[in-house]
């Protein structure tokens, strides 16, 4: 962990509030990107993203620089996420199976069977992403999502990097065979 | 010697990832230069990769996250007040021996009080079918109406702001 | 008799003051507030707003409801906190009164930091309460407010 790191963590246990600022401008856009990655709705992600950070400047008194920061804010945001979909399974809120509706974008218009198509899409990668166990999700969003390299992803999920690469095999493999016809999968003969 | 198909495949996935070591990477290559299932399998994985990172990066990418902070803040905030117990323990310049001493009957106290006060500070009212949960709207400037309906629970306050804002027609 | 004196004193404020500590108890309630842009340009419901579906359906008759904030508020009583929607439009929000299943809101509505509208209305649990109309790029500003106890 850099000095500057250090002395910013330091402030921020100190209860300086520039300080937590900093840290959220640093870290708001990669625990978002997990937390849309796992969770595929923004509603969702932008709660996780909130939680995340209140978390982190609660407990932030108890990290003791073993791991780098950034690991941690990973770890924390990775294990948030996938609390928040198991709570969201149990609870009897809101199914976003329904087609019925359509979300609408600021972007630029895109050709209606082009959003529908994307939004069906993104419907499966969410429904498979939701298959996946708790651990070859992470892996792949790590991976797939974050760019985290493998010693990276070794360290925010604390196993080993022959682990981290079983679990993106598997993790691909399955993701593969359940969105088979809406991705293109290998052949081999 | 041209490596099998099943002896790259776990390196394939480490190429992909930019994992391999030199000599691994080399051998990759060579054999993707004779296989085009191998060459498949690699591009199945980069559309795997896609489908997955491109709705991220557009989310994030039209996200804006300043009202986030202000709503962190608000609750950090929120939580770093003292609680009422430890302001007055400060004011008081209270030690923890001297603290003991009074807590009990202090407490004793409190919940006699309660139990005897509430009736008198918090009179029930008689639970009743309320009709209206508006009990006022007033705008000096633009028309108002309100729309209730307690079969529907549908309760509507409209501000009527130029010609073109009324939604009931 | 330092002692003695601070202990009579202890016990005085606490028994002054605990029926004022039981309302401020239950003056914290937890007040969701969604705004919403409403508009006839395109179709289609976020899946966000589903449980107000039915509220935002007839007498509204709009097309379009795309969620723009999220907020849940910890509003203490008689304290009111403004949020900016946009440039022009911000509502201020006031918990005027708490009982066990029933919280009173002030609300007011201000264009260019002037009042448009002030209303007060009683919220129990499972009930949202919906203030529109300002108007907002195509369509128009829907507030839903709702309280959890």
């Amino acid at each position: 962990m850099g000095l500057e790191e250090a002395d910013l963590i330091s402030r921020c246990q100190n209860g300086d509030q520039a300080a937590m600022k900093e840290i959220f401008d640093k870290y708001h856009d990669k625990i978002y990107r997990v937390a849309y990655g796992v969770v595929r709705h923004r509603e969702e992600a932008l709660d996780i993203v909130q939680e995340v950070f209140i978390k982190l400047f609660r407990t932030i008194g108890n990290f003791k620089g073993k791991s780098t920061f950034y690991t941690y804010v990973y770890r924390t945001a990775m294990n948030t996420a996938i609390d928040h979909v198991r709570k969201l399974k149990k609870s009897t809120s809101l199914s976003f199976e329904d087609d019925a509706e359509r979300y609408l974008s600021d972007g630029p218009e895109k050709r209606p069977d082009q959003v529908a198509m994307d939004k069906e899409l993104e419907e499966k990668v969410k429904g498979a992403l939701a298959k996946l166990p708790d651990d070859q999700r992470a892996a792949i969003i790590f991976r797939e999502v974050e760019g985290l390299s493998y010693q990276e992803m070794a360290k925010a999920m604390s196993c080993s990097m022959g682990t981290v690469m079983s679990r993106l095999h598997y993790g691909r493999k399955k993701l593969q065979q359940l969105l088979r016809g809406y991705v293109k999968e290998g052949g081999k003969t | 010697m041209k490596e099998s198909c099943s002896s790259i495949s776990r390196l394939l996935e480490k190429y992909f990832d930019r994992e391999t070591t030199g000599d691994e990477g080399i051998l990759v290559q060579d054999h993707l230069r004779q296989c085009a299932a191998c060459q498949a399998q690699l591009k199945s994985m980069e559309e795997l990769r896609a489908t997955l990172r491109a709705p991220v990066d557009e989310a994030v990418q039209k996200e804006t996250f300043a009202w986030v902070w202000q709503k962190i803040e608000r609750e950090i905030q929120d939580r770093a007040k003292p609680s009422w117990r430890e302001s007055i323990r400060a004011w008081f310049g209270l030690s923890f021996p001297f603290r003991r001493r009074v807590w009990i009957p202090a407490v004793a106290a409190a919940l006699l009080i309660v139990a005897i006060g509430s009736p008198l500070f918090f009179k029930e009212t008689p639970s009743q079918t309320e009709l209206s949960i508006v009990e006022y709207v007033q705008s000096d400037t633009n028309n108002v109406m309100v729309f209730e309906s307690e079969r529907e629970n549908v309760a509507i306050i409209w501000l009527f702001e130029g010609a073109e804002g009324d939604p009931f027609s | 008799m330092m002692g003695k004196r601070a202990n009579f004193v202890i016990v005085a404020f606490v028994l002054v003051l605990a029926p004022l500590f039981v309302s401020t108890a239950l003056g914290q309630v937890q007040t969701r507030l969604r705004i919403i842009e409403a508009s006839n340009v395109g179709s289609g419901i976020d899946p966000a707003l589903k449980d107000i579906r039915n509220q935002l359906g007839s007498p509204l008759n709009f097309t379009s409801y795309k969620l723009l904030r999220d907020e849940s508020l910890s509003l203490a009583l008689n304290r009111p906190q403004k949020i900016q929607v946009h440039e022009t439009v911000s509502l201020e929000i006031t918990l005027t009164k708490q009982q066990k299943e029933k919280a009173v809101y002030q609300i007011r509505i201000f264009r260019k930091g002037s009042e448009i509208l002030d209303t007060k209305a009683r919220l129990s649990p499972g009930r949202t309460l919906i203030v529109g109309g300002p108007e907002h790029r195509q369509g128009n500003i829907i507030f839903a407010i709702s309280a959890r106890f």
